[in-house]
């Protein structure tokens, strides 16, 4: 059992992670009803923007004399917040470019945001090459750590934590202030919120952004265990989608709830049938999905009884 | 009536086109038969990774061959004939392999096939190449079937395999560290088949394996294996990992410091897979086919000369994917011009056999292509992260360098059966 315990925890620890990247995309799906296939691609874009806040490109400008004057924790933080607001924007952007296909077939959407997946990927292949880079940790975050006589990844640990942050925070704006409530009342009935006065335009648009944001930050957090390259937003998408569906679509807690139990799923078959760590979040799908159609928290479909 | 004239010189006219059109489309067996028109382009088919765990390997390998070729045709071609290169995206994907090779022999014309990284690409695309007798030059593959029992008459391996490398490293590593090993294993043919190899070799010396951890093609997250890893406390750590599997590995083993306890082999460490990590990253020891500062003629010129014609590249240096890639594609040109014809037959015999100067191979020993494999035997160096260095493009320190006969991979031969000539179609580009 001892030998079980050290992969639970990392398991655990691997559904936070997961939990971080599936949760732009929930809030997007479950708003807005739109699947967002360029979440991976706007999750490598907050990582590149990340880069570039860091500055190591500046190094021999005058305003790389100065920022790169600031120690590196500063700049770090810097580009945790800012980041994601970066790219935020430019989901806002691909909002706008998503207008015209709201009141038709769901395949239009669909089809916008892949097709905006591949421009973005090869933007950053044009802005920041094509080549491997890495982000600069602060030392208080790298390095390892010894949990029970094992060495952990200290930057892991803090990656979890901080997953798990964002998600209360997330959590917190959407249950407990108005613009929550806003947002939580558009994802019910679109119509009547339009009806009550409120822009439904803006509010899509800020759910979007948020959305992106979110998935910038999931960026920011992942590359230094992922690492950085252009189609690094490639592996974010699936998991991403099959969190939620094993979740239930538009289920906030379900995303959380299925992360954790995917992050489980890979951790452990990581260790004890190595071969089927990849296939085991498939197959975890497969059995939830065969019972329960719905997911674990979604919504009864008006043709079940 | 004297609209249609049927004189008789038309008639003669006409007898004459027509014996000739038949001429040409007689009973041979013959996939296509050109005329001998020197100013028909040779066509070349680059069939390589451009999406994929291989993707950046993949464009390393064009550009060695794209180097090769404009070199070539700025001498006049081969034969007086200039070449021309299309590429198609293999995508790291077996089956896209075999739907690329047939669409470039039968729809683009292409008279040569060149180029993988992922073993099993090149073995789907080698079948495509075999049935159709098109020469298919394997420039970057390593899993020892390529020129074993996937070994094909039409197709040529021109990089070290798994087990020239584990030849190399493995009896070194075990007098260094000691008997009891962990393997780690990408879960495809390659990673298979080198891991197996050094399985064989270690037994021979003695030492033993506590367990295979596999590693499915795409994963990101190494820590369930390095936990294992960290509960099972072996010496060494025989890692056969590739593309961007391997560097998300690096990356996670370099953060837990576990980069010098236990001691890492990495087999075959391709520059591209490298090239701009920190130089933690590049713990543990690893082989390779060449390196850009190798203290021999001509290297300096080479590096030069890529430089001049990439100087957009984020790879600032060329390294053993590029080297394969011109090293490869230069031979087959070579092959083709002192057959004086691109009848695969003839060009086969040529290649088959072939001996390589070290000079012109800017490594350490003479190299030559095995008749009996298929597999250009050469020079194998060890290396190790090239710690202190100021220049971050010189990442590694050589360590060893083998000579080909000492690292032979004995079982290839017995494994590899070669098509008989009879057996492959005739094809003449």
């Amino acid at each position: 059992m001892t030998g079980l315990a050290p992969h639970l925890f990392n398991g655990l620890t691997l559904g936070m992670l997961f939990a971080l990247i599936a949760l732009g995309f929930t809030l997007i799906i479950g708003v807005m009803e739109v699947i967002n296939l360029a979440h991976g691609a706007l999750f490598a874009l907050g990582a590149y923007f990340a880069l570039t806040i860091l500055g190591d490109w500046s190094a021999g400008t005058a305003f790389g004399a100065w920022w790169l004057g600031f120690p590196l924790t500063v700049r770090y933080v810097a580009a945790l917040v800012l980041a994601p607001i970066l790219a935020g924007c430019a989901g806002m952007v691909l909002e706008r470019c998503l207008r015209p296909t709201y009141d038709k077939v769901p395949l239009y959407g669909l089809l916008l945001t892949f097709g905006a997946a591949l421009v973005i990927e090869e933007a950053i292949r044009l802005l920041w090459g094509t080549g491997e880079k890495s982000l600069a940790l602060p030392e208080a975050i790298s390095g390892a750590v010894l949990v029970g006589g094992l060495i952990y990844s200290k930057y892991k640990l803090f990656a979890a934590i901080f997953a798990l942050a964002a998600i209360a925070a997330v959590w917190l704006f959407l249950e407990r202030t108005s613009y929550g409530a806003i947002i939580k009342a558009g994802a019910h009935d679109s119509e009547m919120v339009r009806a009550l006065g409120y822009d439904l335009a803006k509010l899509r648009m800020l759910v979007f952004g948020f959305g992106a944001g979110l998935a910038g930050l999931a960026g920011v957090i992942m590359v230094p265990i992922w690492g950085l390259r252009p189609h690094v937003g490639v592996d974010v998408v699936i998991p991403a989608f099959l969190i939620i569906v094993l979740g239930g679509v538009g289920s906030f807690w379900g995303a959380v709830v299925a992360s954790l139990l995917v992050g489980l799923t890979v951790g452990i078959t990581g260790a004890y049938a190595s071969a089927w760590s990849t296939m085991s979040m498939y197959l975890l799908l497969i059995a939830v999905v065969g019972v329960r159609a719905r997911g674990l928290f979604g919504r009864k479909s008006a043709l079940e009884n | 009536m004297l609209k249609s004239r049927l004189t008789r010189r038309r008639l003669l006219g006409t007898s004459a086109a027509a014996a000739g059109v038949t001429a040409f489309h007689g009973p041979w067996v013959h996939n296509r038969v050109y005329a001998a028109a020197t100013d028909k382009p040779i066509r070349i088919g680059i069939t390589s990774d451009a999406s994929g765990q291989y993707a950046n390997s993949g464009a390393s390998d064009r550009r060695g061959m794209h180097m090769a070729i404009d070199e070539f045709n700025a001498k006049g071609g081969v034969l007086g004939r200039k070449i021309e290169a299309i590429h198609i995206d293999t995508e790291t994907t077996p089956a896209t392999g075999s739907r690329v090779a047939e669409r470039m022999i039968s729809r683009e014309q292409c008279g040569f096939l060149i180029g993988a990284v992922h073993s099993g690409v090149a073995n789907a695309i080698s079948q495509v190449a075999q049935k159709y007798g098109v020469i298919y030059l394997n420039t970057n593959s390593s899993s020892p079937t390529e020129s074993g029992k996937d070994c094909h008459r039409v197709k040529f391996v021109w990089d070290g395999n798994g087990t020239n490398f584990s030849k190399a490293a493995v009896k070194n590593s075990i007098d260094s560290f000691g008997k009891n090993w962990m393997l780690l294993t990408n879960d495809y043919v390659w990673g298979h088949n080198t891991s197996a190899a050094t399985r064989k070799l270690l037994t021979e010396y003695g030492g033993e394996i506590s367990e295979e951890i596999l590693i499915p093609q795409g994963t990101r997250d190494f820590s369930s294996a390095l936990l294992k890893i960290q509960q099972a406390k072996p010496v060494v750590v025989a890692a056969a990992v590739g593309g961007d599997d391997q560097k998300a590995l690096r990356t996670q083993v370099a953060q837990l410091g576990m980069g010098e306890s236990p001691a890492w082999i990495s087999n075959q460490q391709d520059w591209p897979d490298v090239y701009g990590l920190p130089l933690d990253n590049l713990f543990g020891v690893f082989g390779t086919t060449w390196y850009y500062k190798l203290d021999l003629p001509g290297v300096a010129e080479f590096v030069q000369r890529y430089q001049a014609a990439y100087p957009d590249t984020q790879m600032r240096v060329p390294g053993n994917v590029f080297y394969n890639g011109y090293m490869a594609t230069r031979e087959l040109l070579g092959a083709i011009e002192r057959a004086g014809t691109t009848s695969n037959v003839a060009v086969i015999k040529q290649l088959e056999g072939h001996k390589m100067p070290a000079t012109e191979r800017m490594q350490h020993h003479d190299a030559w292509i095995d008749p009996a494999t298929h597999q250009v035997q050469q020079t194998i160096y060890l290396a190790t992260a090239n710690a202190g260095t100021q220049d971050k493009d010189d990442m590694f320190k050589i360590l060893t360098q083998s000579a080909p006969e000492d690292v032979l991979d004995a079982g290839a031969a017995e494994a590899c059966k070669l098509e008989s000539h009879a057996d492959t179609p005739t094809f003449d580009a």
